[in-house]
């Protein structure tokens, strides 16, 4: 078993070469090297040109090893050894081309697997320095861009309330479509530029599930009836009520479902189906389904459909919108862990699913705020007005969101508006007149104080001159001054007694 | 007979120091790379004036990243180096001027060049760039694959060695 390791350590081939201090040949035993006796070791192979300067120095041996020798056509890679002796110098030339070429081999395979590797790095580097600088691209170009919008739809609201012609209302109506998408677009753009730059980050909370079915079956139960589609939904019974994940995002994922089934199906109906996999511990796992009864996905076009800017049959003059929808959906589930499947025949229809895996919250922990908020009713009561005042909460925590909500509704002299996105504010202090607004800092897309700036820089007063009070979790000093510096009024720690927001909503409002 | 100068070409694996000899010995060049073990030893003749010959003993040393470990005996009766680098791999250069103490300390006072190869695959002005931001002087920036500069490259050093 051991020969065929032997032989390439050992080897018949070696050859004994006597030369004077000259480099004249004395002897050659001539084992595998026909060399000139006649000769100098000079004439040999290039590699002896270096006898002269060992010969000069040399005081009992030096060796060379994997010295690469052609002779005669032939390849040989060697060991030479230079032994000092009486007559000049002994050289021997060991013969190991077998067991070099293993090793050589070896060698190969290991730089080659480093060289791949750094080069792979190199490009990895690359791409994603390209991905940063067109992801800042994008985040700026779309932020510089709600600015103007924000005017454009403000003015366009401004016109709508003068009288205008038959002909002008048609105009301005599709003026506010192209703003609409406009706007879809931006905010389309944001989401998969912050889901592909990873600087989205999920926002797990408990919520309601059955609350967001309910406001996703009035929502699309409307636009069938427009579009002249069946929608139903159907939830398994085992659904909890509370569950605890990203419901903006989830809400995000079954919309643009929905929407996408909605835009490609021209008859029959549109289903969402919500199915109980399996419980383990607290979690839960989820199945999504939306299916439609629309023009289906050719085979060869599956994969592509979840690219951003595809759109199937691009020609279709239904086929709206941005185009990075279902792009969202696959970027959002990945993140979830998750993943988007789908199954379609073309002219019968597809099906979109995904399952996710949610936490079941401890049945108690799920509703003491609202308690909480029921005791401190009397005190508020306490502090009322006799007018009611509209006030715009934006707050992208669901649990705060609804306390909120439910202690200034409870009082019976606010009505309450909800944004849970920074970048939706503006356009709904633009579309409807509010005495307050309520904003946390920490909103996504546009913070607080982002919005803060735009609407003390915004050029019409019943806007610009908005009572602002901040909601923060960030109690430091020196981040409260920066918040402040942003046109705010007032700026609430959390957490803060319910007194002291009563309180200062009637001190700022009119 | 004919005066011959020794020359090792040093660097890491890989930054094509063979490429180089065989674009010099033989005006050729191959796409595969095969890995240099031990020592490949070549023969060129070449006029740097008009009926002045000098032979060239080209060593082809295996590419390593630590210079501290080439056997003395590979470098004895030295007249020349060329450090070759690799200006599409950082991980050849970064540490290039360590290197050079290495290798003056190995052999000082000899002509050495330090020359970047595979130039033909970088915008020239992005590889300045990235040469100055490493500190790192270069005597020549060659392409094995093209030829650029090959030919100067070897003559300059045998010029020097007159």
């Amino acid at each position: 078993m051991l020969k065929k390791y032997q032989e390439a350590y050992t080897t018949k081939n070696v050859q004994f070469v006597l030369t004077d201090l000259a480099g004249n040949i004395l002897d050659s035993d001539q084992t595998f090297l026909p060399i000139n006796k006649m000769g100098t070791i000079y004439d040999i192979h290039p590699f002896f040109y270096c006898f002269s300067s060992i010969a000069t120095d040399l005081k009992t041996e030096v060796f060379f090893s994997c010295v690469h020798l052609n002779f005669d056509g032939k390849a040989y890679i060697t060991d030479i050894k230079f032994i000092k002796k009486e007559e000049g110098v002994l050289i021997i030339i060991s013969d190991y081309t077998q067991h070099y070429e293993e090793y050589q081999a070896i060698a190969q395979a290991r730089n080659e697997s480093i060289i791949n590797g750094e080069l792979i790095a190199i490009k990895n580097a690359e791409l994603e320095e390209r991905e940063k600088f067109k992801n800042s691209f994008i985040r700026n170009f779309s932020h510089e861009l709600r600015n103007p919008l924000t005017s454009i739809i403000s003015i366009t609201k401004i016109i709508s309330d003068t009288e205008l012609t038959d002909q002008q209302q048609n105009m301005l109506s599709f003026l506010k479509e192209s703003n609409a998408n406009l706007k879809l677009l931006l905010d389309d753009i944001m989401s998969i530029s912050m889901i592909s730059s990873g600087r989205l980050v999920l926002r797990n909370n408990i919520f309601s599930l059955p609350q967001l079915v309910d406001l996703i079956n009035f929502t699309y139960k409307a636009r069938a009836n427009e579009s002249d589609l069946q929608f139903a939904i159907k939830s398994d019974k085992k659904i909890p009520e509370f569950v605890e994940g990203d419901r903006l995002r989830l809400f995000q994922i079954i919309t643009n479902l929905l929407d996408n089934a909605f835009k490609y199906t021209n008859s029959g109906k549109v289903n969402l189906e919500i199915q109980f996999n399996q419980k383990r511990a607290n979690k839960i796992s989820l199945r999504f389904e939306v299916k439609d009864t629309g023009i289906g996905i050719p085979e060869d076009k599956i994969e592509s459909i979840f690219e951003s800017f595809s759109q199937l049959n691009q020609s279709s003059t239904k086929s709206k919108g941005t185009g990075l929808g279902l792009s969202i959906v696959k970027g959002l589930l990945q993140l979830m862990n998750s993943e988007i499947k789908v199954q379609s025949k073309p002219g019968k229809g597809s099906t979109f699913y995904f399952d996710i895996v949610l936490k079941q919250p401890i049945p108690n922990m799920t509703k003491p705020q609202v308690k909480m908020v029921a005791k401190k009713k009397e005190t508020i009561l306490k502090l009322r007005s006799d007018k009611k005042y509209k006030i715009l909460l934006a707050e992208d925590d669901i649990n705060v969101q609804t306390v909120l909500f439910k202690l200034l509704l409870d009082t019976k002299y606010f009505s309450i508006d909800v944004v849970s996105d920074g970048a939706l504010v503006m356009e709904q202090l633009i579309n409807d007149e509010y005495d307050l607004l309520l904003i946390d800092i920490n909103l996504p897309n546009v913070t607080g104080d982002q919005v803060a700036r735009l609407i003390r820089d915004f050029p019409f007063k019943n806007i610009k001159n908005i009572p602002i009070i901040g909601i923060t979790a960030y109690a430091f000093e020196d981040n409260l001054k920066t918040i402040k510096s942003s046109g705010m009024n007032a700026i609430l720690s959390k957490p803060f007694e319910h007194e002291e927001l009563i309180k200062i909503l009637f001190k700022y409002l009119k | 007979m004919q005066v011959s100068k020794k020359i090792v070409v040093l660097g890491h694996f890989g930054v094509g120091k063979t490429s180089l000899i065989r674009r010099f010995v033989e005006d050729s060049f191959s796409d595969n790379y095969k890995v240099s073990i031990g020592v490949h030893i070549t023969k060129k003749v070449v006029e740097i004036s008009v009926g002045h010959e000098i032979s060239l003993i080209l060593w082809d040393l295996e590419g390593t990243d630590d210079l501290k470990t080439i056997r003395d005996a590979y470098l004895l009766g030295t007249h020349g180096v060329v450090f070759v680098f690799d200006v599409t791999r950082p991980s050849t250069f970064q540490g290039l001027n360590t290197d050079l103490e290495i290798v003056k300390s190995k052999m000082p006072s000899l002509p050495l060049l330090v020359v970047g190869n595979k130039a033909d695959l970088v915008v020239k002005k992005d590889l300045e760039e990235v040469l100055s931001k490493n500190a790192i002087e270069t005597d020549f920036l060659t392409s094995a694959k093209t030829g650029d500069a090959v030919n100067d490259m070897f003559l300059k050093l045998a010029k020097l060695l007159d």
